[in-house]
């Protein structure tokens, strides 16, 4: 009698697992529905078909497409970045609305989680990964054979040339090019306007202090209870390195800073020593917050645009991501116009009249697609002008993508519809251009090998701002780490 | 008619709900602990290589482990490691069992202390850090908010952005996460000493504190090697809370031997799981030897 009790008690629990095991599926399915719905009531019966099918044959499938759609499985970051959200999302609705057999389905990530699911899948065979994918630069992706070269895939000349110097390492032996880059990132000084002016702090006709006349302002700050500049680095491995690479592309221009950044070139020259002094003077002078080793990268935004605390902020152009949206999600206040800085110009700098440019992470395809074709159709599709224009309409960063605004540019419509105030901003971009318009960008883009990396994390980020290292400490130690 | 069924048969049935019952479970531990175990032991005694499109792996002997002990990074992590697993269990399992032996007694508000003391225990490491990286900012951080306004303005620190202090912290906060569940666990074995034992010592006229050290520790006594070896483990795997925190600095002043495993594996622009497993198969051996000097130690010690 118990034995039949335990073995009905088994099946049962069999059976929850087994449906148990089919549970994800149906939620994905549920999405689809969703979508099939809004498009097309007819389409409700094939709908109830395909989940029982899916559910009975195949539990641990990939999403499907229906109606014998092509699919393609999206996975970006910015997931907490709403404006990039929305911009990608219109173009995937626009390339569905003309393509009706390809079926898109995007997934937001963020940045780390999706590089650990990319990493799993891939190294187990490919299984469930994604077709189109976040790209960085992630170097050994590249060297695994997991990125699919895009080099013959793009309309290049719809590009800014800066675009086909990232993702690519011919020195490694890859010269093809593994990235779509959408945005054009420019590193950016800025200043809170009414500190400066209660301080008063004036700004040079150029918008350019000199070396000196910068540390001057920082310790005026500091004097007056505020910060210099309001980063830290909470959740991050960069923001205390700024004031150093600020000042080493200043002093050495951009192909050097590149072999210095990328751990590519010992630091134990007259020019990179300077540039750690200088950051080591500025630290000094009361550059960062008291709140330099916890506040996370959101609080830091905020910690400059809402609380006001700091004089300034070191900041390149995706800081619109996390503050033009709305206050009550940690936005910035659209009438407070803030003011831009060139960087401090170096004593004897080679680029002080140059702006560091990069690029910020994109997308790439990854080499286990069954879909290669429509994957590279699709960022085609992505790399026209149009969507160059509305990159920087909804997200206001530069776009990687050339653009003529007069033909290009979205209608306040389709902005509206994408939760865009038109002319909004505008004060932003008259300020970007005023004081960056006219100057030339130098690219460094910043692929480092991991041990260097980390060296760079511990000794710039958190070390030397902190006063945890000497100049001659973090020397040895960058140098002890240089990429092979 | 009723028949017995053959022996053989019986035997047989008799295996089946066992096989039911115990196979998902054998196939889970199998797939999710026993090969990933063997797997690491494998990788760590090899180097994976992407090359030219491949991921290359190639043995490399005992080379992982040798590189151990030239990396400074590992070898400050073990130094913090192993401070945080002879602090931290000492600090744990000398308040756990103090304020086990207080709700054992039944203190006034004894069921709210209960509660209260294990509740940390419930709340996430991740969450445990996010909040404790609040409580800790130097700027606006509540325990430097206090120390402020009591005039103790020397006493606030930059707590997590400082040479001596960041390790002590993460210590801390790991302590007030988890010695609820070292106070739980001796509660436990105090409540299952038998009370007549109490009552006997009561008559043979025995004071409240001999009736605890002459009996109620002695009894205790498995109870508390237990809970002292998985402290220990605790503190030896420690992950969640640093990660959230401090995630292993400033300048790997908080890395302890599972977040550096970490960052190595997947957080070094590489796909070389070789170095981590070696690092991981290490210590899995280091905290084996652990738990076994604790069991010699302190075994023989368990008399009644």
């Amino acid at each position: 009698m118990f034995r039949k009790i335990y073995t009905l008690f088994a099946v049962v629990l069999i059976a929850a697992f087994a449906l148990a095991a089919c549970a994800p599926q149906t939620v994905i399915e549920t999405v689809e529905v969703e979508k099939t719905v809004e498009v097309e009531k007819i389409v409700e019966v094939e709908k109830t078909v395909e989940v029982e099918k899916i559910v009975e044959v195949t539990p641990t499938a990939p999403p499907q497409a229906e109606g014998g759609k092509e699919l393609i499985v999206w996975w970006s970051h910015w997931a907490n970045e709403p404006a990039k959200k929305a911009m990608v999302e219109k173009v995937v609705a626009d390339y569905e609305a003309e393509h009706p057999n390809v079926d898109i389905v995007l997934t937001w990530w963020d940045k780390n989680p999706l590089k650990d699911a990319i990493r799993s899948t891939m190294t187990a065979g490919g299984e469930g990964a994604p077709d189109l994918v976040y790209f960085e630069n992630e170097l050994e992706w590249v060297q695994a054979g997991w990125m699919v070269d895009l080099a013959d895939a793009l309309p290049w000349d719809n590009f800014d040339p800066m675009a086909k110097l990232d993702g690519t390492y011919p020195d490694q032996g890859y010269p093809g090019i593994y990235k779509f880059n959408i945005s054009k990132v420019t590193n950016m000084l800025f200043y809170n306007k009414e500190i400066f002016a209660e301080l008063g702090i004036t700004v040079p006709e150029n918008y350019q202090f000199t070396q000196a006349e910068f540390l001057e302002v920082v310790k005026r700050c500091s004097a007056a209870g505020y910060a210099g500049v309001a980063d830290a680095i909470g959740n991050r491995p960069y923001p205390g390195v700024w004031p150093v690479q600020y000042a080493l592309f200043s002093l050495v221009g951009p192909q050097e800073f590149d072999l210095y950044n990328a751990g590519k070139k010992a630091w134990d020259t007259p020019e990179a020593r300077a540039a750690l002094e200088y950051s080591v003077a500025l630290r000094d002078a009361g550059l960062w917050p008291e709140s330099f080793s916890t506040m996370t990268i959101d609080e830091f935004h905020v910690y400059f645009h809402t609380q006001r605390k700091a004089c300034m902020l070191y900041i390149p152009t995706w800081y619109t991501g996390r503050a033009f949206k709305a206050q009550a999600d940690g936005g910035q206040d659209p009438n407070w116009h803030f003011g831009m800085l060139r960087y401090p110009a170096m004593d004897g700098g080679k680029a002080n009249d140059l702006v560091w440019a990069g690029t910020e992470s994109g997308f790439g395809i990854l080499s286990t697609t069954k879909h290669e074709a429509t994957a590279k159709d699709i960022l085609a599709y992505l790399a026209q002008p149009k969507y160059g224009a509305l990159w920087t309409a909804v997200t206001n960063s530069p776009s990687m993508i050339k653009y003529d605004v007069a033909a290009d540019w979205p209608d306040n419509d389709t902005l509206t519809a994408l939760n865009v105030v038109p002319g909004q901003w505008d004060w932003y971009w008259e300020e970007y251009n005023k004081v960056y318009g006219g100057l030339e960008l130098g690219i460094a883009p910043t692929a480092r090998c991991g041990g260097f990396n980390d060296v760079v994390t511990s000794v710039l980020n958190e070390g030397l701002p902190q006063n945890l290292v000497s100049v001659d400490e973090a020397i040895e130690a960058l140098n002890g780490a240089l990429c092979q | 008619m009723f028949f017995r069924k053959p022996a053989q048969q019986q035997q047989r049935n008799r295996w089946i709900p066992i096989a039911i019952f115990i196979g998902p479970v054998m196939v889970y531990y199998l797939a999710f602990m026993i090969y990933p175990f063997f797997a690491t032991i494998y990788y760590s005694f090899n180097t994976i290589t992407p090359v030219q499109g491949a991921l290359t792996t190639s043995f490399v002997g005992l080379k992982n482990y040798i590189s151990l002990f030239n990396d400074k990074v590992f070898l400050l992590s073990v130094k913090n490691t192993l401070i945080w697993s002879v602090v931290g269990p000492a600090l744990e399992m000398t308040t756990a069992l103090t304020l086990a032996f207080l709700i054992y007694f039944k203190v006034p508000l004894h069921r709210f202390y209960r509660t209260a003391w294990f509740t940390p225990l419930l709340v996430s490491g991740v969450i445990v850090g996010l909040v404790f990286r609040w409580i800790f900012n130097n700027e606006w951080g509540l325990l430097n908010a206090s120390l402020r306004a009591v005039g103790l303005e020397g006493w606030a620190l930059n707590w997590l952005g400082r040479r001596d202090t960041p390790l002590m912290v993460v210590i801390f906060v790991h302590y007030w996460a988890t010695f609820g569940y070292s106070m739980v666990l001796l509660l436990a074995g105090l409540s299952a000493i038998p009370e007549e034992l109490l009552d006997a010592a009561k008559v043979d006229g025995a004071s409240l504190l001999q009736t605890v050290m002459r009996i109620m520790i002695p009894m205790l006594w498995p109870t508390f090697i237990t809970v002292l070896i998985l402290s220990f483990i605790g503190k030896m795997r420690a992950f969640h809370v640093v990660w959230a925190l401090t995630g292993g600095g400033p300048m790997h002043f908080t890395e302890t031997v599972a977040t550096y495993v970490q960052k190595r594996a997947f957080g070094w622009s590489t796909l070389d799981l070789g170095y981590p497993s070696a690092m991981a198969v290490l210590w899995f051996g280091v905290v084996m030897l652990g738990v076994g000097l604790i069991n010699r130690w302190l075994k023989h010690r368990v008399e009644y």
